[in-house]
């Protein structure tokens, strides 16, 4: 493909793009090879379309850990001894540098393969860089949330902001310039909320925070999760269950290919095999991934508060006990129902009442359209295809941020959050 | 020039077929990607559930004291093994570690050999005997590896494979003091493969490191150097019986491959 043309066309839209309306590109200057949003969410940007990032050796960072909820650590049972303090890591820079927070998604770790590469990549811009699990996540459930219930955006923002003072704190002899914050997916949304917490309270002061692929109504975005598992798979019946059909399509690919590889390319390579999964098969993939973080969420939440919905109250739990059972109980329960049973009667304790729509448009981008409309230092990167978004939800980003909305055509659900596109703007908006 | 136009124009064409256009954009541009799909009619299919009970059922006879092992591994792990890899990363430059590490791997093909010959896999056998070669002579003694630069990468095989490619079960889950997940079989396996290694002989290592401890200890921090695998990472409660799934069906996927 001639590689000018596209290069062309991307400069006239980006040059055009101070006119208030959302930095749009086109399917064919954008480049990004998987045109299946499915394929992308699963699969991400191929290896040789990444932008180039340092090699692991090459950073100096270590994990810290902080202890923010000492009295947490006599309600947990001993054998979780490894969440009672909250873990994060640093890398940072021999000098003086901008340090960036990086908030991961739903139920992911610190070190999730997404944060990683957002590390590695601010890292060889030469920022700081501080990885922060989710709050939605199992270690930050136990050791760093207050409440330990996710899900009701304002709260988790104010955990995120004591953890980040903390974090601070324990860094003091780290030179730092500026500051400056990034999350994708759910930990987007809560970006948005930690830099409208810092807005009062001044800590910081961000230079810049970016979203990444944020949900703007939560609602619809658990929903869209949830029904992905509702997805119609065919033959079922010959491959016994879903994850069996998986991994036979997988050992036919690796047997045609002679050798067994686990490298980033796989999921690339294997589905532009004649073993592909349909599209149905991979949202189911997705589906159950994340139906795995709701079971983690529902699991902890319940232990923590001792509400009793998946493991009786008194139950004593010690290295040698099995949790399967509750692991199984807690696997029926999906967001909806881990928001019905837990989220919405926590929060009308708290606040007095309300209906799930007055808790959605609280833990959703609504409630902060004010502010983001007139915080020029706020910037969103979203997918024309991404699966967590729902009618309209493009329109509200596009009336709030203008010019500050960079849409992509392609990319699923932070498919391309490494593509070296996307790696391009993002440090130009940072840098700006 | 307007051939050149025409051509032009024509790859871009087929560019476009080959990006097969999603679904048409509405007027705020979003593609609704979720209506593609075909959803089960009733919105109440177990799916996902079914198939997540049934891989929760691994013959685990042992759960309880399996547990408490993963547990002391985790704590092992977290306090003495990965402080000592971080420590030798530090006192030693990339270049030696990789030298270690390919001498290690090199020493590891004498059971990959064995294990492919055992399985009358020959051509898997005859590239892992050009790889001993290669990177045994080219290599010196192994510490560099131009066998996988050549198109020869590594191919694992331990008699744990080779039992269950003759058919032999799995048998229960265990968890093994210091190394991890294991099965009945594939422990069984391990004993072979280590006598194979004492047997064989191969560059007199076996020999050598039984008057030179300091050698396997060597061994057994490019071990955990090498390994990816970091406790914790997939930060569930239920990171045990995610574990155990993962490595009974890794097993079997490399059995079957």
């Amino acid at each position: 493909m001639p590689r000018f043309l596209p290069v062309l066309g991307l400069l006239c839209l980006l040059f055009a793009g101070a006119t208030g309306h959302a930095q749009e590109l086109a399917v064919d200057d954008y480049e990004f090879p998987l045109a299946n949003p499915f394929e992308a969410t699963v699969a991400g940007t191929p290896a040789h379309l990444r932008a180039p990032v340092p090699a692991y050796d090459d950073i100096d960072q270590a994990d810290f850990s902080l202890s923010l909820n000492p009295e947490r650590a006599f309600k947990l049972p001993d054998n979780f001894w490894a969440v009672k303090k909250l873990g994060y890591r640093l890398a940072r820079q021999p000098g003086p540098a901008p340090l960036i927070f990086i908030i991961a998604g739903t139920g992911a770790h610190y070190s999730a393969a997404n944060v990683e590469w957002l590390k590695r990549f601010f890292y060889g811009a030469g920022f700081h860089v501080v990885q922060l699990s989710s709050p939605t996540s199992y270690d930050f459930i136990a050791a760093a949330s207050r409440f330990a219930t996710p899900g009701i955006t304002p709260e988790d923002a104010k955990d995120l902001y004591h953890v980040m003072q903390a974090i601070r704190a324990q860094q003091r002899d780290l030179p730092v310039t500026d500051y400056y914050l990034t999350g994708y997916s759910l930990g987007a949304l809560e970006a948005a909320f930690v830099s409208h917490l810092d807005e009062t309270r001044k800590s910081f002061d961000f230079k810049r925070v970016l979203l990444i692929n944020p949900p703007v109504n939560l609602y619809t975005s658990i929903s869209n999760l949830d029904l992905l598992v509702q997805a119609n798979i065919q033959g079922l019946e010959a491959e016994g269950s879903f994850y069996e059909l998986v991994m036979e399509r997988l050992t036919r690919y690796f047997h045609d290919r002679g050798y067994i590889n686990l490298d980033d390319a796989l999921l690339y390579d294997f589905q532009q095999s004649s073993h592909a999964l349909t599209d149905e098969q991979l949202a189911m993939l997705i589906g159950a991934s994340f139906r795995f973080s709701a079971a983690d969420i529902t699991f902890v939440s319940d232990l923590i508060n001792r509400r009793g919905l998946v493991i009786p109250p008194d139950t004593r739990i010690n290295a040698g006990t099995s949790l399967e059972p509750y692991f199984k109980r807690a696997l029926l329960c999906d967001f909806d129902c881990y928001l019905t049973d837990q989220v919405i009667p926590m929060w009308r304790a708290l606040y007095d009442g309300g209906s799930l729509n007055q808790l959605n448009q609280q833990v959703s981008l609504y409630a902060l359209e004010d502010y983001l409309r007139q915080s020029p230092k706020i910037a969103v990167m979203h997918n024309a295809d991404d699966l967590i978004l729902g009618p309209g939800d493009l329109g509200f980003l596009r009336r709030t941020f203008g010019e500050r909305l960079l849409l992509y055509p392609l990319g699923g659900h932070c498919g391309n959050l490494g593509y070296h596109v996307n790696a391009r703007h993002m440090l130009e908006f940072l840098r700006g | 020039m307007a051939r050149a136009l025409l051509f032009a124009g024509l790859i871009l064409a087929s560019g476009a077929a080959w990006a097969q256009q999603p679904a048409i954009p509405d007027e705020d541009g979003f593609t609704h990607p979720l209506r593609s799909l075909e959803f089960n009619a009733g919105l109440d299919q177990t799916v996902f559930e079914n198939a997540t009970f049934q891989a929760l059922e691994v013959y685990d006879p042992f759960e309880p004291v399996n547990r408490r092992i993963y547990q002391f591994n985790y704590q092992l792990d977290q306090w003495v093994l990965l402080p000592v890899v971080r420590g030798y990363q530090r006192v030693t430059p990339r270049l030696v570690r990789n030298g270690v590490s390919n001498f290690f791997d090199n020493l590891g093909d004498v059971p990959n050999l064995v294990n492919s010959a055992l399985q009358l896999k020959g051509e898997r056998a005859m590239r892992t005997t050009a790889r001993l070669l290669f990177n045994t002579i080219i290599g010196v003694g192994g510490l560099w590896d131009p066998a996988t630069r050549m198109g020869l990468p590594r191919q694992p095989e331990d008699f744990g494979q080779t039992l269950g490619f003759y058919g032999v079960p799995a048998g229960p889950y265990i968890v093994l003091p210091v190394l991890g997940p294991s099965n009945l079989r594939d422990t069984g396996g391990r004993v072979v493969d280590t006598g194979i290694h004492q047997q064989v002989d191969f560059l007199n290592y076996a020999d050598f490191s039984g008057d030179h401890p300091e050698l396997l200890l060597l061994e057994a921090v490019n071990t955990r150097y090498t390994t990816p695998f970091r406790y914790g990472q997939l930060n569930s409660p239920f990171e045990y019986s995610k574990v155990r799934y993962v490595y009974m069906r890794a097993r079997q996927l490399q059995i079957d491959e």
